[in-house]
C-alpha cells in the first residue's frame, strides 16, 4: 500500500493559500514579458509589463482567485515601490553636474508637460461622459505610482484605478513615445528621456534605460521631480479648485 | 549592497515618519526622496552599495508596477462601460505631454544654444 498522498486538490489549496504562488506567478510572468521584449529586439508595443499584467489577469480569473488574495503575496513587489522612489534620488544627484544650462527647458519642459496631462485627461473624459471616480483617478496618473496613489488617497481619487491608469499611461509612452519624439525631430538623449519620464513615469523609465543610459538618467530625472511637485501641488490646487 | 539597501530604507522609514508627523499632504516616500538627495549632496558622492540597489531598482521598475495594475480585474466591469472615454483620454493625454515636454525643452534649449 502507498502512503496516502496529499491529492492535486490538497496541494492546490495549500499553495493558493501561501504567498509563494502570487510571488512566483508576478516574477514569472514579469519574465516571460522580458523574453518576449529582448526576442522582438525590444520593440516597445512588446512592454513587458504589459505582457506580465495580460498574463497574470487571465491566469488569476481562470484559477478564480480573488484580487485581494494575489494581493497578499504581490505585496511584497509592490512594497519595494516605495524604496523604488527613495532611491530615484540617485539619477537626480547623478543628472545635476550636466544639469547647467539646461534648467531653465527642463523646469519648464516639467510644468508644460504636467498641467497639460492633467488638462488634457480631464477634460477629454469628462467630454466623452466619465464619471467622477474616473476623472478624478485621471488628475494624478502621470505621476509614478507610488506618489500617485499617495497623492490619490489624498484627494479622495481611488488608489487602485490610479494605479491602473499609472500603468497604462506608462505603457502607452513607453509604446508611442518614439514615434512622437522622431515627428516632432527631437534627438537630444536629455530631452527625450526628460519627456518619456514626465509623461510615463516609472515604465518610460525602465524603456528609456534600455534604449539608452542618458536618456534613462534624464527619464529617471523627470519623474521624480514630477513626482515632488505633483505630491505638493496637486491636493493643493484641488482643494483651490473645490 | 546590503548596506546600501539598508541606508535607502533608512531614507524611506525617516521619510515615512515626518510625512504622517510633519507633512501630512506628501507622501513618505518622496520626502524620504529628498532627504536621500540632500544626503547624497552633503556627502559628494553616490556611496557604491547606495549606487548599486538604485541602479538595480531603475533596471527592473517596470515590475513593481504589476501587482498594483493587475487590479484591473476588480474595475473590468466599470471601466469596460467607460472603456472609450477612459481609452481617448489616456492617449490622447500621454501623446499631448510627451509632444509638450519634449518641445519646451527643445525651444528653450535652442533658444539659449543660439544666444551663446
Amino acid at each position: 500500500m502507498r502512503p496516502d498522498l496529499p491529492n492535486i486538490h490538497e496541494i492546490w489549496v495549500y499553495l493558493s493559500g501561501s504567498p509563494l504562488l502570487a510571488l512566483i506567478l508576478t516574477l514569472a510572468a514579469y519574465q516571460v514579458g522580458v523574453m518576449i521584449y529582448e526576442r522582438t529586439q525590444l520593440n516597445p508595443l512588446a512592454n513587458p509589463v504589459l505582457i506580465a499584467v495580460t498574463l497574470i489577469a487571465l491566469s488569476i480569473t481562470a484559477l478564480d482567485m480573488p484580487y485581494a488574495t494575489y494581493f497578499e503575496g504581490a505585496q511584497f513587489v509592490h512594497f519595494l515601490l516605495g524604496t523604488a522612489t527613495v532611491s530615484l534620488a540617485v539619477p537626480i544627484y547623478q543628472a545635476l553636474p550636466s544639469l547647467r544650462g539646461r534648467v531653465l527647458p527642463l523646469v519648464a519642459a516639467l510644468i508644460g508637460g504636467g498641467v497639460t496631462s492633467i488638462v488634457s485627461a480631464v477634460a477629454i473624459a469628462r467630454f466623452f461622459g466619465a464619471d467622477e471616480s474616473i476623472v478624478g483617478a485621471m488628475v494624478v496618473k502621470s505621476i509614478t505610482a507610488p506618489i500617485g496613489m499617495g497623492v490619490a488617497e489624498r484627494i479622495g481619487a481611488s488608489p487602485t484605478l490610479t494605479a491602473v491608469f499609472a500603468v497604462t499611461t506608462g505603457i502607452l509612452g513607453a509604446a508611442l513615445a518614439r514615434f512622437v519624439l522622431d515627428a516632432l525631430r527631437c534627438r537630444e538623449w536629455w530631452q527625450r528621456g526628460f519627456a518619456i519620464g514626465i509623461a510615463s513615469h516609472g515604465i518610460g523609465t525602465s524603456r528609456a534605460f534600455s534604449v539608452n543610459p542618458e536618456a534613462g538618467t534624464y527619464a529617471g530625472l523627470a519623474m521624480g521631480l514630477h513626482g515632488v511637485l505633483g505630491a505638493v501641488a496637486i491636493p493643493w490646487a484641488v482643494a483651490l479648485l473645490r | 549592497m546590503i548596506d546600501g539597501l539598508v541606508r535607502i530604507l533608512l531614507f524611506q522609514g525617516i521619510g515615512e515618519v515626518v510625512a504622517h508627523f510633519l507633512v501630512p499632504l506628501v507622501p513618505g516616500p518622496v520626502i524620504g526622496l529628498v532627504l536621500l538627495l540632500a544626503f547624497l549632496a552633503w556627502r559628494g558622492k553616490v556611496p557604491e552599495g547606495v549606487e548599486l540597489v538604485s541602479s538595480a531598482f531603475m533596471r527592473y521598475l517596470g515590475v513593481l508596477f504589476v501587482p498594483a495594475a493587475v487590479g484591473v480585474v476588480m474595475y473590468w466591469p466599470h471601466l469596460q462601460r467607460q472603456a472609450l472615454a477612459i481609452a481617448v483620454a489616456l492617449v490622447v493625454s500621454v501623446l499631448a505631454t510627451i509632444a509638450v515636454s519634449a518641445l519646451v525643452a527643445k525651444l528653450l534649449a535652442r533658444g539659449k544654444s543660439d544666444a551663446a
